[in-house]
C-alpha cells in the first residue's frame, strides 16, 4: 500500500532535520572549535543552529521531498 | 581623626539628607464594629492616636483583601463605616466629602508636616479602593471617595506627597497606589476628570518613575519601589485614558524619557507590564495617532529596550515567555508595523530625494546613458533615508550574537529596503574577516538573511517600474551588502575550516540568484529607457564581478572539498552552476574543466559508495549542477575516458540514470544525455524520434529482467558510442550503403527519411571483434538478450523496420545463437514505452541546455526554398580591399585620431594589393609617413600603429616590384590596426604579441591563425570572438587565385581550408559563426579554380552534404544545398566528374 503523501510542513521539518545532521557531521571538527571559542556563550549554540539550518533555504520545496523521499522509496526492483 | 565637613555631591543640602528618618512602628489594634472604626479614625490633634487609627484600619483591609472569601462580618463593619462617613447626599453636589475624618487627618498631616501620617492615608485609601473595586455594591463608595480625591483640597495633597522628597519613597509611593487605584476604578471612570487635574495628579511623575530600588539585592515584590509604582501608575492611565488624553500624556517628553531609562533593572513583572501595557494601549490601539505613537517610540526608548535582549534577571516559567522574547515581539512589532508611527513608507531602492519619474531629455539619455541622471552616482558613501529613528536604532542591535536581533534587523530590512544600504555603509566597523568564531558564523549567518531578502516589487515598491533605473550602488549593496568584499570573501572560500567556505559558499549562491532577478528586473519589457536599463543591468554585473571572488576562487574551493562532503560539494557545484548560468562571460574566462569532477561525481554514484538514500539524492543534485556546467562549457569531453576510469563520461552518465536505485527523479539527467546524444548524431534528430530514450529504456529493461547481464554490456556499448561519437558520419555513411543494400536484395524501398540511430550501426560493427576478448562469451550472451530487445524499442521509435531487420540478421551471425533461435526469432514486436518526442514540447530542458538549443536562428527559418540570389545576399560579401585611389591624398589633412580611428591609414593599407606598381610604390611611401606622423602625435596607442605601419612597410618594401601584397597580408594589417585601437580587445595581447616577433612578416605564413586555431584564448572566453574577427580578415584576405593557394597549401597541421571547415564539427559554434564560414566558401567559389579546388582537395560536395543532414533547421539545410550547387556550377566539372568518377553530378 502505498504510503500517505506527506505535507510540505512535514517534508520541510524532516530535511531541516536532515540537513542539520548532515552539517554537523561534515562539520564537526569545525564545530568542536567554534564551541572551545572564547566568544562561545549564552546564544551561542542558538546561533550556530539557526546559522547552519538556514542553508536549507537553497533547496525548493520539490528538491526537499525528493532528498527526503529517497529514503522512503523501497530498493529498486532489480 | 582631623574634622572632616563632607561636602557630597548636594552641596549644602546633604547634611540635611543624612538626618535619619525614624519610623517609629505605629501601635494598632483589632476593629470588632463600625463604630469603634469611627472612634478609631476621627479627626484627632494626637499625631500617635490618628497613627493609631489608621494602621488598625490598615491591618483591618490588608485581612479583608487577603481572605478570600472575604469574611462577612468584616464586610459589614466597612460597609456600615462607610456609611457612616458617607455625605448627606445633597443635589448630587460635587464637593461631597467622603471619608471626612480621614481626609482632614491628611490635611492636617500636611500642616504639620508629619510625614507618617502623609503616608499613612493614602496607604489606607489605595487599600480601601482596592477592596471597594471588588463589589458592585460597594463601587459608589469607592466613586465617592475618588470624586473627594479630585477635590482642591486633596488634589493639592497628593501634588503635596508626590513631590515630596526623593527618599521619602514611603509617602510617594502609596500616593501613585492610590492614584493607580483611582484611574482605573470602576472601568476607568474617573480617568478623564483625573487627568484633568494632570498639574496635580501626574505632578513630579517623571521624577518618581527615576526614583528606582536601590541595593544589591532583586527589588522585593512586596515593596515596589516608587518606580514600579509611578510605572504602574502611568499603565493603568495609560489603559484608561482616551485617545486624545493618551496623545497628551505621551507628548511629556520627560515622562516617556523616564519611562525606559532605566529598564534593566526593573523587575520581570514589571518589565511584564510595562511592555504588554504599551503594546496593548499604545502600540496597537488603532485610536492612538501614529505621531503620539512616534513621541513614545523614539530612537532612545527602542535602544533602551533592546538592552533587554540582554536582561538575564527573570526566570520565566515553562508556560511564560522570557523578558528577552517579550521585548523582541515588542520591538518587532513597534519597528516593522507601519500603524506604529516608526517604520515610514520608503521607495524601495530609490533613496529620499531622487524622483526616478523625472524627465531627462531623450537625447541626453541616448548620448550620456546612465551618467545624464544626476542623482545616478551619488550614493555610494552615503544614503539619504526617511526612516531616520529605525537607521538610527538599528545600528545599537548585535545581529551577530544573538538570532533575535538579527531577526529584528532583517525584518526591519524587508519593510524598509532603504535602509540596507545605508545600514552597511554607516557601519563599516564590522567585517567579515573570516574566523572561525561564533561572532563570525552570527554575522554570516545575518549576512545570508540580508541578502536572501527580495529585492523590492518593481525596486520601488509600486505597481510598475519608474522610468529609471535605481541607483546601481543601491541595489549591489543590496545582493552582496559591503562587508562582503572580494577579499573577505575570497578568504573565506580559501580557508581551512570548511564550515567558513561553506557559509560564503552559501551567501554567494543566494547572492547570485539575486543578481540573476534583479537583471531581469532591468530587461523588463515594460521600461520605457530599455537602453539606459540595460546599461545600468551591465554595470550591475560589473559591480557584482568586483566584489565577488573570482570563479577560480569558487573552482579551487570546491576541488578542496572532501569527497564525502555531499552537502558541501552540492552547494559548491550549485555556486559554479549559477556563476555559469547567470555569468557567463565571467565563468567562461576561467580556466576549468568540468570533466574530471563530474567523473569523480559520477564514479561515486555509479559504484553506490554513498549509503544514505538521502545522500545518494543529494549526490545527484550536485551532477546535475556538474552537468548544467558541463553543458555551459564547450570543453566538455563526453566520450573520453579519462585515467583510472573504465567508461566514458557519457556511459557512466548513462549507467547511472539506468542503475538509480531509489526512483529518484532523474528528468535533468536523461536530458542532458539526450541533448548530447542528438549533438554527437549518435541518434537521429527527426521531430518524433525518442532519441536515447530507446536506448535507455532498452537497458533498464534488460536491468530488471537480466541484471546480470546488464553488467556485461557498459563496456561493450561505451566502446560503440565512443566510436560513433568520434565519427557519427562514417556510421551514417555505412547506414546509407546498407540502405541502398536493402533495396536492392530485398527490393523493399527504405524511404531516406526513416534511419536508424548511428549508434545501432556502430554496435554492429564492434560484434564480430568481441569473440576475440577473453570476457567476450559472456558479453555476446548478454547482447543476445540486450539486442533484440534494443532493436524492437527501435521499432516502436519509427526506426525503418527492414533496415533493423537487416541489421539484427547481420548481428545475429556474431551472438551466441543456439540453434539459429534468435535469429528465427528476430526483432520482437510491439515493445511499447512512453516518451517524449524530441525536442521535449513541454518540459522545459535545463537553462543552460536551453540557451544552446534555442539560439535565436536569424532570418533563416522561413528561406527553406533559396535560389542563387538569395544565397549571393546571404553569402556574399563586399571586396573589403577595394582600391580607393584617393586616400593617397586625402590622409595628409588629418589628425593621427582621425587617421586611425575614421580608416584612412586603412584606406592606404588596402592599396598595398593594387595591380599598379605606382600606386603600390606611392601607398608605401605615404603608409611611412602617415606611421611617422602617428608617432609623433598625442594618440594613446601611437607605438603599437607606428610598429604596425612600420612592419608593414619592411614586409612590403622588396615585394611591391613584384607584385601585389598577398591579400591575407594586407587584410590582416587592417583588421589588426582596429584591434590595436581598442585596448580591451580580446585580441589585443595577441597582436601584439605578433608584433613583437620580428621587424618583418613572412609572407607564406598567415598571421595569428595558429595562434588562434590552436592556442589558448588568453582571454576567458574569447574564444568564439577570435574565431571570428579570424574569419574576417581571411573573407577579406581570400581574393585571388594566388591568395586561394595560400589558403590550401600544405602546412604542419593541414592547410588552412581544412582547419577552418574543421571548426564546423563543434556542436557550439552558432549561427552567425557558421554563416561567416559559408561566406569564406563563397569567396572561395568567386575566384577562378575555387570551386574546383574545394571539391578536389577538400571534399567540400560531401562535406556540404554532411552538414546538411546533421542541421535540424530546414532553412539552414536550405543555404548548404544552394551553396553545393553553386559550386558545382563553378567548378570545372569535367574534371571533377573525372576526379569523383562520375559521384558527383549537378
Amino acid at each position: 500500500m502505498a504510503a500517505p503523501v506527506k505535507s510540505d510542513k512535514e517534508i520541510a521539518a524532516e530535511f531541516t532535520s536532515y540537513y542539520l545532521q548532515r552539517a554537523t557531521k561534515e562539520f564537526a571538527e569545525d564545530l568542536d572549535k567554534v564551541r572551545a571559542a572564547d566568544d562561545f556563550k549564552n546564544d551561542a549554540v542558538q546561533i550556530l543552529v539557526s546559522a547552519l539550518q538556514q542553508g536549507t533555504a537553497l533547496f525548493s520545496p520539490e528538491e526537499q521531498r525528493r532528498i527526503v523521499t529517497a529514503a522512503d522509496r523501497p530498493e529498486s526492483k532489480s | 581623626m582631623g574634622k572632616r565637613f563632607s561636602r557630597g555631591p548636594d552641596g549644602l543640602g546633604a547634611p540635611r539628607k543624612k538626618q535619619k528618618v525614624v519610623h517609629e512602628a505605629p501601635t494598632s489594634e483589632e476593629v470588632h464594629a463600625s463604630r469603634q472604626l469611627q472612634q478609631l479614625l476621627a479627626p484627632t490633634q494626637d499625631p500617635a492616636r490618628a497613627r493609631h487609627g489608621l494602621q488598625s484600619f490598615k491591618l483591618f483591609l490588608d485581612e479583608l483583601l487577603s481572605s478570600d472569601p472575604p469574611n462577612g462580618d468584616r464586610i459589614q463593619i466597612l460597609k456600615g463605616y462607610l456609611q457612616s462617613a458617607k455625605p448627606a447626599d445633597s443635589d448630587g453636589d460635587e464637593n461631597l466629602v467622603y471619608l471626612p475624618d480621614i481626609m482632614q487627618t491628611w490635611s492636617y498631616a500636611g500642616q504639620t508636616n508629619n510625614d507618617n501620617l502623609m503616608s499613612a492615608v493614602p496607604v489606607v485609601l489605595a487599600l480601601l479602593l482596592k477592596l471597594l473595586s471588588q463589589s458592585l455594591d460597594t463601587v459608589p463608595y469607592g466613586l465617592g471617595i475618588c470624586r473627594t480625591l479630585l477635590q482642591k483640597r486633596q488634589l493639592e495633597l497628593v501634588a503635596r506627597n508626590l513631590s515630596a522628597d526623593k527618599g521619602k519613597a514611603f509617602i510617594i509611593s502609596p500616593t501613585l497606589r492610590m492614584l493607580k487605584e483611582a484611574v482605573s476604578f470602576d472601568g476607568g471612570a474617573i480617568a478623564r476628570p483625573l487627568f484633568r487635574a494632570r498639574g496635580f495628579t501626574l505632578k513630579s511623575l517623571a521624577r518618581n518613575i527615576g526614583i528606582v530600588h536601590i541595593g544589591d539585592e532583586a527589588e522585593d515584590t512586596k515593596r515596589p519601589s516608587a518606580r514600579t509604582n509611578a510605572i504602574l501608575f502611568f499603565l493603568a492611565a495609560i489603559k484608561f485614558l482616551q485617545p486624545e488624553a493618551k496623545k497628551e500624556l505621551l507628548s511629556q517628553r520627560d515622562i516617556v524619557a523616564a519611562l525606559t531609562r532605566d529598564v534593566k533593572q526593573d523587575p520581570p513583572y514589571l518589565l511584564r507590564e510595562l511592555l504588554s501595557g504599551l503594546r496593548n494601549h499604545v502600540l496597537l490601539d488603532e485610536k492612538v495617532p501614529r505621531e503620539a505613537k512616534a513621541s513614545l517610540l523614539t530612537t532612545s526608548t527602542l535602544v533602551r529596550l533592546s538592552a533587554l535582549y540582554q536582561y538575564r534577571s527573570d526566570a520565566p516559567a515553562d508556560d511564560e515567555q522570557s523578558i528577552a522574547d517579550i521585548a523582541h515581539e515588542f520591538l518587532m512589532t513597534a519597528c516593522t508595523n507601519p500603524a506604529c508611527g516608526v517604520l515610514r513608507q520608503d521607495s524601495g531602492f530609490y533613496p529620499r530625494g531622487t524622483d526616478p519619474n523625472a524627465p531627462v531629455p531623450t537625447v541626453e539619455l541616448e548620448d550620456l546613458g546612465l551618467e545624464s541622471i544626476v542623482w545616478m552616482n551619488s550614493f555610494k558613501a552615503e544614503v539619504p533615508v526617511r526612516n531616520y529613528t529605525l537607521a538610527n536604532f538599528l545600528p545599537n542591535l548585535r545581529p551577530w550574537s544573538s538570532v533575535k536581533q538579527s531577526e529584528l534587523i532583517t525584518s526591519v530590512f524587508r519593510v524598509a529596503p532603504e535602509l540596507v544600504a545605508h545600514y552597511f555603509l554607516s557601519n563599516k566597523s564590522f567585517t567579515f574577516e573570516p574566523k572561525l568564531s561564533a561572532t563570525w558564523i552570527g554575522y554570516a549567518a545575518f549576512l545570508f538573511n540580508t541578502v536572501t531578502l527580495p529585492i523590492p516589487d518593481h525596486f520601488c515598491r509600486a505597481s510598475s517600474f519608474a522610468e529609471l533605473p535605481p541607483p546601481t550602488s543601491i541595489v549591489i549593496d543590496n545582493i552582496l551588502p559591503p562587508p562582503l568584499n572580494q577579499k573577505a570573501l575570497a578568504r573565506s572560500l580559501a580557508q581551512k575550516s570548511s564550515m567558513i567556505s561553506f557559509f560564503a559558499t552559501r551567501i554567494l549562491v543566494v547572492a547570485i540568484e539575486k543578481l540573476d532577478a534583479a537583471i531581469k528586473m532591468h530587461q523588463d519589457p515594460s521600461h520605457s529607457y530599455k537602453t539606459v536599463w540595460a546599461e545600468a543591468a551591465r554595470r550591475l554585473v560589473d559591480e557584482f564581478c568586483q566584489r565577488s571572488p573570482g570563479v577560480q576562487d569558487m573552482i579551487n574551493a570546491y576541488r578542496a572539498i572532501p569527497e564525502g562532503d555531499v552537502l558541501h560539494r552540492e552547494a559548491a557545484s550549485r555556486l559554479l552552476r549559477l556563476c555559469y548560468e547567470v555569468l557567463p562571460q565571467v565563468a567562461l574566462m576561467a580556466k576549468f574543466d568540468v570533466s574530471p569532477l563530474l567523473e569523480t561525481s559520477l564514479g561515486r554514484l555509479s559504484k553506490q559508495e554513498v549509503g544514505d538514500p538521502r545522500d545518494v539524492a543529494l549526490s545527484l543534485k550536485e551532477l546535475e549542477n556538474l552537468l548544467a556546467i558541463a553543458g555551459c562549457s564547450p570543453g566538455m569531453r563526453w566520450f573520453a575516458a579519462s585515467e583510472g576510469l573504465s567508461l566514458s563520461p557519457f556511459t557512466m552518465l548513462l549507467k547511472v540514470c539506468v542503475e538509480a536505485p531509489y526512483g529518484v527523479v532523474l528528468g535533468t539527467i536523461r536530458e542532458v544525455l539526450n541533448f548530447v546524444a542528438v549533438e554527437q548524431q549518435l541518434v537521429p534528430a527527426h521531430d518524433g524520434h525518442p532519441g536515447l530514450v530507446v536506448l535507455l529504456e532498452a537497458l533498464q529493461t534488460l536491468r530488471q529482467t537480466h541484471p546480470d547481464s546488464a553488467d556485461h554490456v557498459w563496456a561493450f556499448l561505451d566502446n560503440c558510442l565512443t566510436r560513433c561519437a568520434n565519427a557519427p558520419l562514417k556510421y551514417v555513411e555505412k547506414m546509407q550503403e546498407m540502405r541502398q543494400e536493402v533495396t536492392e536484395t530485398a527490393s523493399q524501398d527504405v524511404s531516406e527519411s526513416v534511419v536508424v540511430s548511428a549508434v545501432t550501426i556502430a554496435m554492429l560493427e564492434q560484434l564480430p571483434f568481441l569473440a576475440t576478448k577473453p570476457e567476450g562469451q559472456a558479453v555476446l550472451r548478454a547482447l543476445g538478450i540486450f539486442l533484440p530487445k534494443y532493436l524492437g524499442f527501435s521499432a516502436t521509435a519509427r526506426e525503418s523496420r527492414p533496415l533493423l531487420g537487416f541489421v539484427f540478421s547481420k548481428m545475429a551471425v556474431h551472438l551466441v545463437d543456439n540453434k539459429g533461435k534468435l535469429a528465427k526469432r528476430g526483432i520482437p514486436d510491439g515493445l511499447q514505452f512512453t516518451y517524449h518526442p524530441w525536442p521535449p514540447a513541454e518540459e522545459p530542458r535545463p537553462r543552460a541546455i536551453r540557451d544552446l538549443a534555442t539560439e535565436p536562428e536569424g532570418g533563416m527559418r522561413a528561406e527553406v526554398f533559396m535560389d542563387a540570389e538569395a544565397l549571393k545576399g546571404m553569402l556574399s560579401l563586399p571586396d573589403g580591399l577595394e582600391a580607393d585611389h584617393s586616400a593617397l591624398m586625402r590622409w595628409s589633412s588629418k589628425t593621427a585620431d582621425e587617421l586611425v580611428d575614421e580608416g584612412y591609414v586603412t584606406s592606404l593599407v588596402a592599396l598595398l594589393v593594387s595591380e599598379h606598381t605606382s600606386i603600390r610604390k606611392e601607398a608605401l611611401v605615404n603608409i611611412l609617413k602617415a606611421a611617422t606622423k602617428i608617432k609623433q602625435s598625442e594618440y594613446e596607442e601611437k607605438e603599437q600603429v607606428w610598429l604596425l605601419l612600420s612592419e608593414l612597410g619592411e614586409t612590403a618594401r622588396d615585394k611591391i616590384h613584384d607584385g601585389p601584397l598577398p591579400s591575407p597580408i594586407v587584410a590582416f594589417a587592417c583588421h589588426a590596426l582596429k584591434v590595436l585601437r581598442d585596448p580591451l580587445s580580446s585580441l589585443y595581447p595577441k597582436v601584439n604579441a605578433f608584433l613583437l616577433h620580428g621587424p618583418f612578416w613572412s609572407l607564406d605564413r598567415l598571421p595569428l591563425v595558429d595562434e588562434i586555431l590552436s592556442e589558448d584564448p588568453v582571454v576567458g572566453d574569447a574564444y568564439y570572438t577570435q574565431i571570428s574577427w579570424l574569419l574576417s580578415y581571411l573573407i577579406d584576405g581570400l581574393r585571388t587565385p594566388g591568395d586561394l593557394e595560400l589558403f590550401h597549401k600544405k602546412r604542419a597541421k593541414g592547410p588552412l581550408f581544412e582547419r577552418i571547415l574543421t571548426l564546423a564539427a563543434n556542436p557550439y559554434m552558432r549561427l552567425p559563426l557558421r554563416t561567416q564560414l559559408l561566406r569564406m566558401l563563397y569567396r572561395a567559389t568567386s575566384i577562378d579554380g575555387g570551386s574546383t579546388t574545394l571539391t578536389t582537395r577538400f571534399g567540400i560536395v560531401n562535406w556540404l552534404e554532411a552538414r546538411e543532414a546533421a542541421c535540424t533547421d530546414a532553412g539552414e539545410k536550405a543555404v548548404y544545398r544552394e551553396l553545393r550547387r553553386r559550386i558545382w556550377e563553378t567548378s570545372d566539372q569535367d574534371r571533377v566528374r573525372g576526379w569523383s568518377k562520375g559521384g558527383i553530378e549537378g
